[in-house]
């Protein structure tokens, strides 16, 4: 309860300010395409060159959880996921926009972050000692089986088509292996010079999943019917509230696979929206209504978005060992300020850390309601008019992908990869396993090479990849998430043939 | 054999086709230690393209309604405008004003608003110029990100 | 028709040269980039953010200097970007790593050599260092040779990549004790290969010495030896390669420091050359450099220059015949 007692640091008028100015700027960064949480945070480091140690880490600490959570809006509104950690978030929600829920959508996103994240920050506060050494566990074989874990998903992510949905995890993983090597530098795979830097994956992203939208709007022509105006019905917040409760199961999934995910550094958050999503989906009977715009979709991945948030800072704070790109660009904010993490940061700098995850904390909450607020006003977007619509996520797409590392490789890449989706998406094929199998391609390949090397020093990669606990659990996981697919692919095709008899 | 049967057949082709290159690539380029995962990923792959390929053929995969003529004149235009603005005119003419232009373009394209009338196409500038302030405030002020430059911004 | 072309030629010549003259007595009239080969949050990138932040004063550059990261492939991907993409007016600068980027073009694969930019001045030199876990048996370099002589090809090494100054460290260690590490690049730079040796997933790691003086002081790792001419003030009690007995240089230290691409301006450049370390020597950089526990080594653009030619020299032979 050490925590309690250094409260007082955040209810200064200056860190006050910087808290509110932390979460509305996060939540700014967050919703704008082609900034992810990692980018916003370092684009804030400078400002906190003017600040102490304990102030500076207010507005890092309160930029972070805001702009992880502010990446929904886009999501949602314009279905460009702001990060990785979106793409679930997307899925349904911009489904729900398109109806008209955009605020429901929003209210539901923003409470079940501010769940997520409480949740995560707790775990951070009282088990940070005990989840350290759990942390370091994670050898290159195990994230190696991780990620393939992470593939076996696929298979039942958002398709229609069971062949279709693995074959598109399939083209995705391929193309993450286009570029150098990461760890031997050689190239692969090169057959534009545009892609000598690889694919990045943000704009990837928003090419695969803004261009075919924009497509899918313009195909429908210079018509009267697709200007027709949707109505924006009011959802007040008690009604979000009911239904958040009701949707326990969808937020504690998600809770649970997010604080799990951020916990082990190397894999990041980039999947546990994604997981947690597909998991939420498989223990719910309503099953089938996940992809149509159904809310515990949305539940589900955000919770788990920023769940991770709290747990991926654990190896950071107690190791100095960044878990995620964000949480490389948090010690840098550290850093700057003479404050080295380690074990003992607890002891050395107890104001500057409690204050910090105070600030985490009470930045949920203040995200939480900023977000509510400016929901209903921000679900207006679906009454814009179609060719309005299609226009400006048009120009976003390029301001947005050509801002992450300004390259008009990238830009490019991004339009190719958008028009091939279009068409792909014609024939059955979606874009979530596609983004899937692009996320972890590289970390299945890398830890596997890396695996590789260190077992040929070794024992060997048999002996490396398949002995001890920790992989023979994950490997456990593996088989029955795949035999899983299977099954449910098998009973879902004997009921459509059933239903195909039954209408004869 | 009905033409939805044969549209579905060609991508199923066409991605069998890629993975037989992918496949073909990862089994003989050197290094081979850099292409061992390749490897694991293009056997997955071919597999699954010529299952997938096996089904369109024999007219299973009825998944997804293809691309009709009526959708493609539809697109056309706004596909022209797009392919122009970001593979030419995004750098020759500098993001803002050739996004002006974009965005202009595709809103008069496909808005059902006559073309006659004085007060729609005010209308239509006004939102686009709306619009970009939005966005240059946004990127270029308070992101200070660099585009490239062309005429005036 | 010839003397028409050769007039329009020399008037497009002399518009050219009024032009360039007016760029540089302008220059810069808005901000600059720098785009960092490595990840946000990365030593690299972390430094590079600090000593930029006072570009904006009117006495350095009068325009802000802000930071895009190109990371991927231990640095291929940003410096092959600058060097095929990037324009030379010098609105885009990139960090440098020596002795990353030379090694790499020695190696070949890459658009790049030491011939494709001009460097402008150097921030810092951080030597790579020998680190095992806190409870390794290790606990002198000797210790670590003598084990690797025995067990040739068994001792896993960690490092940030492939020809990088962790790389070039290993391969000089094995030159110098004729033994054979397992030296293993992992994905995630420094932070990821020292992840590898705290959580004993390797017996041993080379890394950078301000990350290591770190995991240090949070009680995580032993530092067995520096690789450097002289003991690090960071590190008095550490020894020198050199002083354990291994005849290993400073080839491998990390030198940082900012360049421009071939072709940029000469006055642009000698502008540069002359405020940019005027901006390294900044009272608040070198504060917070300090408090970061990174190593400041301020260099003017002629000394990189024979510093950037020396390393060319001593890297091609240690790299011959792998």
């Amino acid at each position: 309860m050490e925590f309690l007692g250094y409260f007082g640091g955040v209810f200064e008028l200056k860190s006050l300010l910087l808290l509110f100015g932390g979460t509305i700027g996060g939540l700014i960064l967050g919703a704008t395409p082609g900034l992810s949480p990692t980018m916003a945070v370092a684009l804030l480091i400078p400002f906190t060159f003017h600040l102490t140690p304990t102030q500076g880490l207010i507005l890092l600490g309160a930029a972070y959880t805001s702009t992880v959570a502010g990446g929904a809006v886009s999501a949602i509104l314009l279905k460009i996921p702001g990060a990785p950690a979106n793409i679930a978030t997307a899925l349904d929600g911009n489904e729900m926009a398109m109806r008209g829920e955009g605020a429901r959508a929003l209210q539901l996103s923003f409470l079940a972050s501010g769940v997520g994240g409480v949740i995560g920050v707790l775990l951070l506060i009282f088990l940070t000692p005990v989840l350290a050494q759990w942390a370091l566990q994670f050898g290159p074989s195990h994230l190696f089986w991780i990620a393939i874990l992470g593939v076996t998903v696929i298979g039942s992510l958002d398709s229609k088509s069971f062949v279709k949905g693995l074959l598109s995890g399939c083209i995705g993983l391929w193309l993450s292996q286009i570029g150098y090597d990461e760890i031997q530098g050689t190239e692969r795979f090169i057959f534009a010079d545009a892609l000598t830097g690889g694919i990045h994956i943000i704009p990837a992203l928003i090419g695969l999943f803004a261009i075919p939208q924009v497509l899918d709007m313009l195909a429908k022509g210079r018509s009267k019917v697709a200007i027709e105006t949707i109505e924006v019905p009011k959802y007040s917040f008690l009604d979000s509230l009911r239904e958040l409760i009701a949707s326990v199961r969808a937020l504690s999934i998600g809770t649970v696979v997010g604080s799990i995910i951020g916990l082990i550094p190397g894999v990041g958050g980039q999947i546990a929206g994604l997981v947690a999503y597909d998991q939420s989906r498989k223990f719910s009977p309503q099953r089938d209504k996940y992809g149509t715009g159904h809310a515990e979709g949305v539940i589900a991945a955000e919770s788990a978005n920023n769940a991770m948030v709290g747990p991926s800072l654990v190896p950071l704070l107690t190791l100095s060992i960044p878990g995620s790109p964000t949480a490389a660009v948090l010690l840098g904010g550290l850093l700057i300020h003479g404050i080295f993490p380690g074990s003992d940061i607890f002891d050395k700098h107890p104001q500057v850390v409690w204050t910090f995850i105070n600030s985490m904390l009470l930045g949920q909450i203040l995200m939480v309601i900023f977000g509510i607020y400016t929901a209903a006003w921000a679900a207006r977007i679906a009454r814009v008019p179609m060719p309005i619509m299609a226009a400006g996520v048009l120009v976003l797409a390029l301001f947005g992908s050509y801002s992450v590392q300004q390259s008009m490789g990238d830009v490019h890449i991004m339009l190719v990869m958008g028009i091939g989706m279009f068409v792909l998406e014609k024939f059955g094929f979606s874009a979530a396993p596609l983004v899937l199998g692009l996320i972890l391609g590289p970390i299945a390949g890398d830890y596997f090479t890396n695996g590789w090397m260190i077992a040929a020093a070794q024992d060997g990669p048999w002996v490396y990849f398949f002995n001890g606990p920790l992989n023979l659990v994950l490997i456990a996981m593996v088989v029955a998430s795949i035999a899983y697919s299977f099954w449910s692919n098998m009973l879902q095709g004997k009921a459509r043939k059933a239903d195909r008899e039954a209408a004869q | 054999m009905n033409s939805s049967r044969l549209q579905h057949l060609i991508p199923g082709l066409v991605i069998f086709g890629l993975a037989a290159i992918v496949t073909w690539l990862s089994f003989t380029q050197e290094p081979a230690s850099s292409f061992l995962f390749p490897r694991i990923i293009s056997i997955a792959f071919i597999g699954l393209a010529a299952w997938n390929l096996i089904r369109a053929a024999s007219g299973l995969a009825r998944v997804g309604a293809g691309i009709s003529g009526a959708m493609f004149a539809n697109i056309a235009p706004g596909l022209v405008v797009m392919l122009v603005y970001i593979f030419f005119a995004a750098k020759a003419l500098g993001f803002y004003v050739a996004s002006i232009i974009a965005f202009f373009a595709v809103y008069t394209l496909y808005d059902p608003a006559p073309y006659s009338s004085a007060k729609d196409w005010f209308k239509r500038a006004l939102v686009t110029l709306a619009f970009m302030a939005i966005i240059y405030g946004l990127f270029a002020r308070l992101l200070e990100v660099q585009t490239p430059r062309g005429f005036f911004i | 028709m010839k003397t028409y072309l050769k007039k329009a030629l020399l008037s497009a010549g002399a518009l050219a040269l009024t032009a360039t003259m007016a760029v540089a007595a302008d220059y810069p009239e808005r901000p600059i980039g720098v785009a960092v080969s490595y990840g946000a949050g990365g030593a690299t990138d972390f430094q590079a953010r600090i000593v930029t932040m006072v570009a904006g004063n009117e006495d350095i550059l009068g325009q802000p200097i802000y930071i895009v990261n190109k990371p991927g492939a231990g640095g291929r991907k940003g410096w092959n970007w600058f060097a095929t993409e990037a324009e030379a007016d010098g609105y885009t600068m990139s960090a440098y790593n020596i002795p990353h980027f030379i090694a790499q073009s020695i190696k070949g694969g890459v658009k790049y050599s030491a011939d494709s930019f001009e460097p402008i001045a150097n921030w810092g030199a951080d030597p790579a260092v020998i680190v095992v876990g806190k409870d390794s048996k290790f606990n002198t370099m000797a210790d670590l040779i003598e084990y690797a002589k025995a067990n040739p090809g068994k001792t896993t090494t960690s490092g940030a990549g492939l020809f990088v100054g962790h790389h070039i460290a290993a391969l000089q260690i094995e030159k110098a004790c004729s033994c054979k590490l397992a030296y293993i690049p992992t994905k995630g730079g420094g932070a990821a290969a020292m992840k590898a040796v705290i959580a004993g997933e390797v017996l041993a790691g080379v890394n950078n010495l301000s990350d290591a003086f770190r995991a240090r002081e949070a009680g995580n790792v032993k530092i067995l030896g520096v690789a450097d001419l002289e003991r690090n003030d960071f590190l008095k009690d550490v020894p020198t390669l050199k002083e354990a007995g291994l005849d290993v240089d400073n080839s491998s230290v990390n030198f940082r420091g900012l360049m421009v691409k071939k072709g940029t301006p000469p006055e642009i450049i000698e502008k540069l050359a002359k405020q940019v370390p005027l901006m390294f020597g900044h009272d608040r950089v070198a504060k917070r450099m300090k408090a970061g526990g990174s190593p400041m080594h301020i260099m003017s653009r002629d000394e990189v220059k024979a510093m950037w030619a020396k390393r060319q020299e001593t890297l091609a032979e240690l790299l011959k015949g792998l």
